[in-house]
């Protein structure tokens, strides 16, 4: 183990300029966080197979996966960390909660978190910079999420008067509050994907970052098609025999349209950005459905999972979130990632071309073009990333090989699991086979203008 | 006080009138109508049916030009220290920031009872009902807070023609008790239609911010990429007329909108530049210029795209339907 030196500031300014930015980053004392592996329950649309099942139950049924397939029963992991977008306000401990409904110790301790879409992807951040840090050898990050089953809230009328009414000390005074009430105040309210600033849905956000990138609806079809075919392949391949555990009857993702066709993709009318000048191009087709489902992560340190005899699939290397001003249009919501991913790489001294595997978040299939447009724009790179020039391309044949949000969904905060397992996967049957090391980069836009990347390797 | 004797844009002096407090807005109404009426049994007006039948005793004759009272109103002391809550209802509606600042729209709906009671005068020359909003002007200096003591004075002056009438602005000011210092100006241009002035003259320009945007016919304007939607549901106008006291029957509901020839509610106008003013957020400082004019009425419910973007040193806004392409409202907000 290396020894702890003193960073005073002068050595510390002298070796920022005569290192390389990777070395510089990883203090002596870090350890490595290694995944185990992934489990998770069949995506499914929602409405249909989940559509009684709650968050907590999703999310222990992919812990208790998980458990099973390690072997964790009654082991006291470091923590267990996960969430979810959509959440009851009774959910207040949703992951302890389905921790202490697991077989696992229930001296495993847990906490919630939540950053919209990157919810599961910041879980495995959390955990594994634990891990790193020294704080605790395993851990398991997760999200879950429910669309069918979302909590639907009271009006701001209702509520207020309920609050009131119930802080009232007398019957008059109760009596008084609950006389404000009004009828329209007793119209529910269903929670929704506007974003709160700017009241316009995501998908519609997403139409203007699509129609100022110039983005076909060709284009856009295309690479929904690719994401069903892929998704499809890998499911007939066994490649997720060890990474889902079937749900309520459902053993594959039910979104997945292995025979769609361009032809029927093209035949659906558009359902976003439809007021803009540009003609509309993303349909029910090419943007991601909502969709029920929660999945898990097995993080630890190499020795953790020697002394159980369990796998080592992959390190989770490093990893950046970014927010980009997107309220006055300046930039696109979803982009977040596009900003984030430039200063990942240099932090640890790669390029696009050292990355074999891109697992690009399919939020709309446009999302991921409007990424890879703006990395080869040498005009956006320099004005806005403050890059010499653009990041460069990416190989296409290397994004979201086994399929991405477009096929098997996205239940919100499951997907960052979902991607971190399929990523560890890949690049570690791509490491053996070749004998070389190989890299994953992860990339997941989120509402609020945010996003969160991580870098992944075969060890 | 005589460091800042009240006196029109153009340097006419004004005589000031004092009251003790901000008068209520309903009891102008009741007196708005009753004067409207007035001037409209005087001059035909149409489009204001069911108010009060006017006595016809000593208003202008038709030919006679209009005349401004040469009045100032004024309330010395105006509290705000019991507003707290008033402030935090006018925030949540506005999406504003819930703090103890009061936003420059805030401080149009405090002076608006005095501007309102300039209008409701018997020597004022026009009717208070039926008058369109056709822009605002508002200037603000630095943040006035909950507990402040404000004085506020309000005035109509530059009557002046319009393509489809006069327009006149209202004029107000906030000052905080005792200092000479303007801390809120506000400019309030409105329109009465159907009325001449005999003096008017091409050169006067007569003409209205709106009046280009009705010229343009319905589809023809490009707008820009939105920033943003706003979903307005029914309750809008009378939401905002809670908050504001503007209870004009036209925001208040469908049947009432179409006594004045509207086919629904329509918003305030003010309330949709103090969206888009929130909307701006932090970036416009503590001092402000915040201009808007309106296009054509946002009816109730409905659906306004709007794009509230950084432009030169501050930002622009304009709403618009973004169906049918007409533009509701655009406007500016420059930090000072």
């Amino acid at each position: 183990m290396a020894t702890r030196k003193p960073s005073g500031s002068a050595s510390r300014t002298t070796s920022r300029a005569a290192t390389s930015a990777a070395s510089e980053a990883r203090p002596s004392g870090v350890r490595d966080a290694v995944i185990v592996g992934g489990n998770r329950i069949p995506f499914s649309r929602a409405g249909k197979k989940y559509s009684d099942a709650s968050n907590q139950e999703m999310f222990t049924a992919a812990l208790e996966g998980l458990v099973a397939r390690f072997g964790l029963q009654g082991e006291r992991l470091g923590e267990v960390v996960g969430g979810a977008v959509l959440k009851h306000s009774r959910d207040f401990n949703l992951v302890r909660e389905s921790v202490l409904g697991s077989s696992l110790s229930s001296q495993t301790p847990a906490f919630d978190l939540q950053q919209a879409c990157a919810t599961g992807l910041e879980a495995a951040i959390n955990v594994s910079n634990k891990i790193r840090l020294g704080q605790i050898d395993s851990g398991v990050a997760g999200g879950t999420d429910t669309v069918s089953d979302a909590p639907i809230a009271v009006s701001e009328g209702l509520r207020r008067v309920l609050l009131e009414a119930s802080h009232a000390k007398t019957v008059q005074a109760r009596l008084k509050a609950l006389a404000k009430l009004r009828p329209s105040d007793l119209k529910p309210l269903s929670p929704g994907t506007d974003e709160p600033r700017t009241g316009l849905s995501m998908g519609e956000h997403q139409a203007i970052t699509t129609a100022r990138w110039g983005i076909t609806r060709e284009a856009q079809d295309e690479l929904a098609l690719a994401s069903h075919q892929h998704l499809a392949a890998a499911w007939e391949s066994g490649f997720f025999d060890d990474l889902v555990t079937p749900f309520r009857g459902l053993t594959r993702d039910d979104n997945l349209r292995p025979d769609t066709s361009l032809e029927k993709l093209a035949s659906l009318k558009p359902v976003f950005g439809k007021n803009l000048d540009e003609p509309a191009s993303m349909t029910a087709g090419n943007s991601t459905p909502l969709t029920d489902g929660a999945s898990a992560v097995l993080l630890a340190t190499a020795e953790w999972a020697a002394a159980r005899d369990l796998p080592v699939l992959a390190r989770f290397v490093d990893a950046e979130t970014a927010g980009v001003d997107f309220v006055h249009g300046h930039e696109g919501l979803l982009m977040a990632p596009a900003h984030a991913v430039p200063r990942l790489l240099a932090r640890n001294g790669l390029t696009l071309d050292d990355i074999d595997f891109f697992e690009i978040h399919e939020a709309f299939a446009s999302t991921v073009l409007t990424t890879l447009a703006a990395w080869e724009d040498a005009d956006y790179c320099t004005g806005e990333l403050g890059l010499p020039g653009a990041l460069g391309s990416v190989d296409r044949s290397k994004v979201n090989v086994n399929g991405s949000s477009l096929a098997a969904g996205h239940p919100f905060a499951a997907t960052g699991g979902r991607i971190v397992a399929t990523a560890a996967k890949l690049v570690a049957a791509k490491a053996a086979e070749t004998g070389k090391p190989a890299r994953a980069l992860i990339s997941i836009c989120a509402a609020g203008g945010l996003g969160a990347t991580a870098i992944v390797e075969s060890v | 006080m005589s460091a800042h004797r009240p006196a029109t844009s153009s340097g006419e002096p004004l005589r000031v009138e004092t009251l003790p407090t901000l008068p209520g807005l309903g009891s102008l109404y009741a007196r708005g109508a009753a004067s409207s009426g007035r001037i409209a049994a005087g001059r035909a007006l149409p489009g204001l049916p069911g108010i009060g039948a006017g006595r016809g005793d000593g208003e202008p004759d038709g030919d006679q030009p209009l005349t401004l009272p040469d009045v100032a109103l004024h309330v010395p002391g105006v509290p705000t220290a019991n507003l707290a809550g008033h402030l935090h209802d006018y925030q949540r509606l506005l999406h504003e920031p819930v703090t103890d600042v009061l936003p420059a729209g805030y401080l149009h709906v405090l002076a608006f009872p005095l501007a309102t009671a300039v209008m409701v005068r018997g020597d004022f020359p026009l009717p208070l009902l039926g008058m369109v909003h056709l822009a605002n002007q508002v200037e603000l200096h630095g943040p006035v807070r909950v507990g402040d003591l404000l004085e506020v004075r309000a005035w109509s002056e530059n009557l002046r023609p319009h393509r489809r009438g006069v327009q006149v602005d209202l004029v107000a000011e906030v000052r905080r008790a005792g200092d000479t210092a303007l801390v809120w100006r506000g400019v309030s241009t409105y329109l009465a239609k159907g009325f001449h002035l005999p003096w008017s003259e091409a050169e006067n320009g007569a003409t209205g911010p709106a009046e280009g945007e009705d010229r343009a016919p319905a589809g023809t304007w490009v707008p820009p990429l939105p920033t943003g939607r706003w979903a307005l549901g029914p309750g809008t106008g009378r939401a905002y007329g809670a908050v504001s006291g503007d209870r004009n029957p036209i925001h208040l509901s469908a049947l009432s909108a179409k006594a004045f020839g509207f086919p629904r509610a329509i918003a305030h106008g003010m309330y949709t530049a103090a969206r888009a003013l929130a909307d701006v957020g932090h970036a416009r400082g503590e001092a402000y210029r915040w201009t808007v004019e309106f296009a054509k009425p946002v009816l109730l419910p409905g659906a306004v795209d709007v794009a509230v973007t950084p432009s030169g040193q501050g930002f622009e806004y304009v709403g618009w339907n973004g169906g049918r392409r007409q533009k509701h409202f655009e406007g500016t907000v420059t930090p000072l």
